[in-house]
């Protein structure tokens, strides 16, 4: 059933998936979402997801990056970025 | 203002906000329209007509442009006003009296109204150097040399039928020029340059190998750092690679140059939507002015001028004519570079006695 | 700030009839920003070359889209581009404005940004053009306090967008402003959160004239159509013969099927062999219009060549009521059983039509719900390599 799992530990476990993989592969939202479904199975629904991906974006732990297509990464000054 | 609530997704305004009244009243009420002269229209409604005057510009303009346009816009249609598809301005005005006096203050700025019809519209196009990592050449310069020249044929409608030019800085074609009568396209004639120092920090490699349309990426070690290599002869220039890995870096000013291809349409009229083939391979990068370019383009609006009957566009032009009479016609050389041999490029194999001797 | 302006070669660029450029951007450069933009589009068009990186991590707090980081290259040389960003601002349906409306959006331009713009990009957004990370936020604030938002970039639904419609033409065959502004609402968070295998464009265009290029430009093209008679007014035929304009070389020669014939000043239209083309509707506006049972055609793929090269788009359901009494829902439906198939089943940075050439259009029916139908196609398979996935085993009937 959707819904059984608190958006934050899905946040959580997210932000801990991002943070395992930060600098050897860069994670999209679907990376993340097939993570916790892996986990949790039909306990979470999309929309869970997708709400938790927003939670933890919105929190400041994680940001959007783009290069050719879009990802999830820790917030850190990019290297092509001027002061 | 800084203290203001932060709102999200929000999206935008209801367009309802912005219709001029008389659009208004006829929405989806419209009985037919009319070209009353270059770059002006009348659309007829149930209960009323509205006037478009159809102005030309820059796409990459400032504020003061701008208020420019909305200032005529509130002295002469009743501050009502649009952009087209093709960033063409377009005022909307309910008292035809207007007509004259607003395109007379419009010609006093230098924006010339045109577009319509059997003319060359606004040029859709790209950034280019203005603000582009990946220009192969600037796209607003070119677009004002090509339409210096070809100025006649935007506020004079002349030509056999309607005439599409866009111009794209690099084969990203953010303009998706490869449906217009005539494209310029900016594109690279040699492989990226890797650098080994910051690549293995800025990208990641099996994204960098997958980006190549060719398979020319392989990773590679190097001084115990993994990395990546091209194979040049497999590297077609793409920049896709540059996409997704800035430590590969395309632009080569003794390289980069212009190339120009023809035939595309959008429309269903008459004949089925066509992807722009190639005309002339290379044409160097000479800024400011691009003579070589110009002159190109220039040449192919009259010749098809010329030699098109009425309402063909220039794809169908050239497929009644055949391809080899086109490169007569304009004189373009045709090259080893016409031959596809990228995928499908058996489907542009002649493979019957259909020729025209 | 750099010294002062000199422009030699850009100044070739104020000569000529076409409005120039250069001349608009100088009537700014006693902005900081815009003279360094200047003096770096100079050493561009000295040096053959451009001078900008790509910075992939700037945007709004929270999201993924709207914001294309771009940091100059040269920044000792011109400081004043150093951060040179691009906010996308989603436009109205159809592009209408008024001019209070723009001029607000340009107010709060002028405060915190270059000042100069994209009337506008080719998705469809409002696009300015050049500000520092700093301003983002403030310019967000601003602009959604006057009711506007951002528009999509990165692997998100892009910015919607539509013709003129039934806002100004009479061949609008269903009401694009209406379903573009319709789908923008619903999908904010496809919008504005990057969620897909890559970008996902949608454009209307109210027939097929196609005239914001849906074909060419779109991953959805949602294209008007009718399936009834072409109307006629045949009086206005009479007005159009009586005027000399020539119907038989002009629209009847140039009828793709040749079902059109004219009888005295009578047109006829065999209207079982039209194409929907639209030519003839085109030439005669006064007196041709569409049928009256009017929907859209559902194309889907459309893109320009990167990665594996150029595409129009495949026509996938030949026809479609759009609904706006219900809301639109058979439009949504298709839209979300195409995204879950191609969330399941793309690659990164796989374009739908770039996925349904690789999964092969049969499969991409089977995994939409959506039946193979002649129309989707231009002629049946020439070749004999069939997968049957029937046959009869020993002992059955």
């Amino acid at each position: 059933m959707a819904g059984e799992v608190p958006i934050e530990q899905l946040a959580d476990d997210m932000f801990q998936v991002v943070s395992d993989s930060a600098g050897q592969k860069k994670l999209k939202a679907k990376d993340l979402t097939k993570a916790v479904i892996a986990k949790y199975g039909d306990k979470i629904s999309k929309d869970d997801t997708k709400a938790a991906i927003k939670l933890l974006i919105d929190s400041g732990r994680c940001v959007y990056g783009y290069f050719g297509g879009s990802s999830i990464e820790l917030p850190h000054t990019e290297a092509s970025a001027n002061e | 203002m800084a203290t203001t609530e932060r709102r999200t997704d929000i999206g935008p305004p209801h367009y309802d906000k912005f219709l001029h009244p008389i659009i208004k009243e006829n929405y989806g009420k419209w009985k037919y329209h009319d070209t009353l002269r270059a770059g002006v229209l009348v659309h007829v409604g149930e209960t009323g007509s509205i006037y478009t005057v159809r102005a030309a510009s820059p796409r990459l303009i400032s504020t003061n442009f701008i208020r420019l346009m909305t200032g005529l816009a509130t002295k002469y249609s009743d501050g009502y006003l649009r952009f087209t598809s093709r960033n063409n301005v377009e005022f909307l005005l309910g008292n035809k009296d207007n007509i004259d006096p607003l395109i007379k203050e419009l010609s006093d700025n230098g924006v010339p109204v045109g577009g319509l019809n059997n003319s060359i519209s606004n040029v859709v196009h790209t950034q280019g150097w203005v603000h582009c990592h990946s220009a192969a050449t600037d796209a607003s310069g070119l677009v004002k040399v090509v339409m210096d020249e070809l100025y006649e044929y935007f506020v004079e409608m002349k030509l056999p039928h309607k005439l599409r030019l866009a111009v794209a800085c690099c084969l990203n074609m953010c303009g998706a020029v490869h449906a217009s009568d005539i494209a310029i396209l900016g594109l690279h004639r040699t492989p990226p340059r890797i650098d080994h120092s910051t690549l293995p920090n800025l990208c990641e490699i099996p994204t960098t190998v997958a980006s190549c349309p060719n398979n020319a990426i392989r990773p590679t070690s190097i001084e115990g750092k993994t990395t990546v290599k091209v194979d040049e002869d497999k590297c077609m220039y793409c920049g896709n690679c540059f996409t997704v890995c800035p430590a590969m870096p395309m632009a080569d000013p003794l390289n980069d140059g212009v190339s120009i291809w023809v035939g595309g349409k959008i429309s269903n009229a008459r004949t089925e939507p066509m992807f722009t083939k190639l005309a002339i391979p290379f044409l160097p990068n000479n800024p400011p002015r691009w003579p070589e370019v110009t002159e190109a383009v220039k040449n192919i609006v009259e010749v098809y001028a010329k030699n098109a009957k009425p309402y063909e566009r220039v794809g169908e032009w050239i497929n009644r004519i055949g391809w080899p009479k086109f490169f007569d016609l304009t004189g373009i050389e045709f090259t080893k570079y016409h031959l596809d041999d990228f995928r499908y490029a058996g489907t542009t194999y002649r493979r019957s006695m259909h020729n025209r001797y | 700030m750099s010294d002062e302006l000199k422009t030699p070669l850009l100044d070739e660029l104020e000569k000529g009839p076409w409005p120039s450029f250069i001349k608009d951007l100088k009537s700014m450069a006693d902005r900081p920003m815009v003279k360094d933009l200047l003096g770096q589009l100079e050493k561009s068009y000295r040096d053959k070359r451009g001078y900008w990186k790509h910075g992939g991590l700037v945007g709004i707090m929270g999201y993924g889209g709207g914001v294309i980081g771009r940091y100059s290259a040269i920044p000792e040389d011109f400081p004043g581009v150093s951060h040179f960003h691009t906010v996308r601002v989603n436009q109205p349906s159809g592009w209408f404005y008024t001019s209070e409306a723009l001029n607000e959006i340009m107010d709060i331009w002028d405060e915190h940004g270059s000042g100069l713009t994209n009337m506008h990009g080719s998705t469809g957004d409002m696009v300015l053009l050049g500000t520092t990370t700093q301003e983002l936020e403030p310019i967000f604030r601003e602009l959604t306090a006057k009711d506007w938002d951002l528009g999509g970039s990165g692997s998100d639904l892009r910015t919607p967008s539509c013709c003129i419609g039934p806002a100004r033409c009479q061949n609008a065959c269903y009401d694009t402003l209406a379903l573009t502004y319709n789908i923008t609402h619903k999908y904010q968070d496809e919008l504005h959160r990057p969620m897909f295998n890559y970008k996902y464009k949608i454009k209307m265009s109210g027939c097929p004239n196609d005239c914001t290029a849906a074909m060419a430009r779109s991953d959805m093209a949602i294209i008007g159509i009718w399936k009834d008679d072409i109307q006629i007014d045949q009086s206005a035929i009479a007005e159009y013969v009586d005027s000399g304009f020539n119907i038989q070389e002009y629209v009847i020669e140039k009828c793709p099927t040749k079902c059109i014939t004219l009888e005295g000043k009578e047109l006829k239209i065999d209207n079982s062999d039209c194409l929907k083309c639209v030519h003839c509707i085109n030439v005669l506006p006064k007196a041709l219009s569409p049928g009256k049972e009017r929907g859209a055609a559902i194309a889907l793929g459309g893109k320009a060549p990167i990665v594996e090269g150029a595409l129009f788009a495949t026509l996938i359901v030949p026809f479609i009521e759009i609904d706006e009494e219900n809301g639109f829902e058979e439009v949504h439906d298709l839209l979300e059983r195409i995204w879950e198939f191609w969330d399941e089943h793309g690659m990164n940075r796989e374009r739908i039509g770039e996925f349904i050439e690789r999964v092969t259009l049969k499969t991409f029916l089977e995994g939409i719900g959506v039946e193979p139908m002649p129309q989707q196609i231009t002629q049946p398979r020439d070749n004999p390599y069939i997968f049957y996935e029937e046959y009869y085993e020993e002992e059955t009937e």
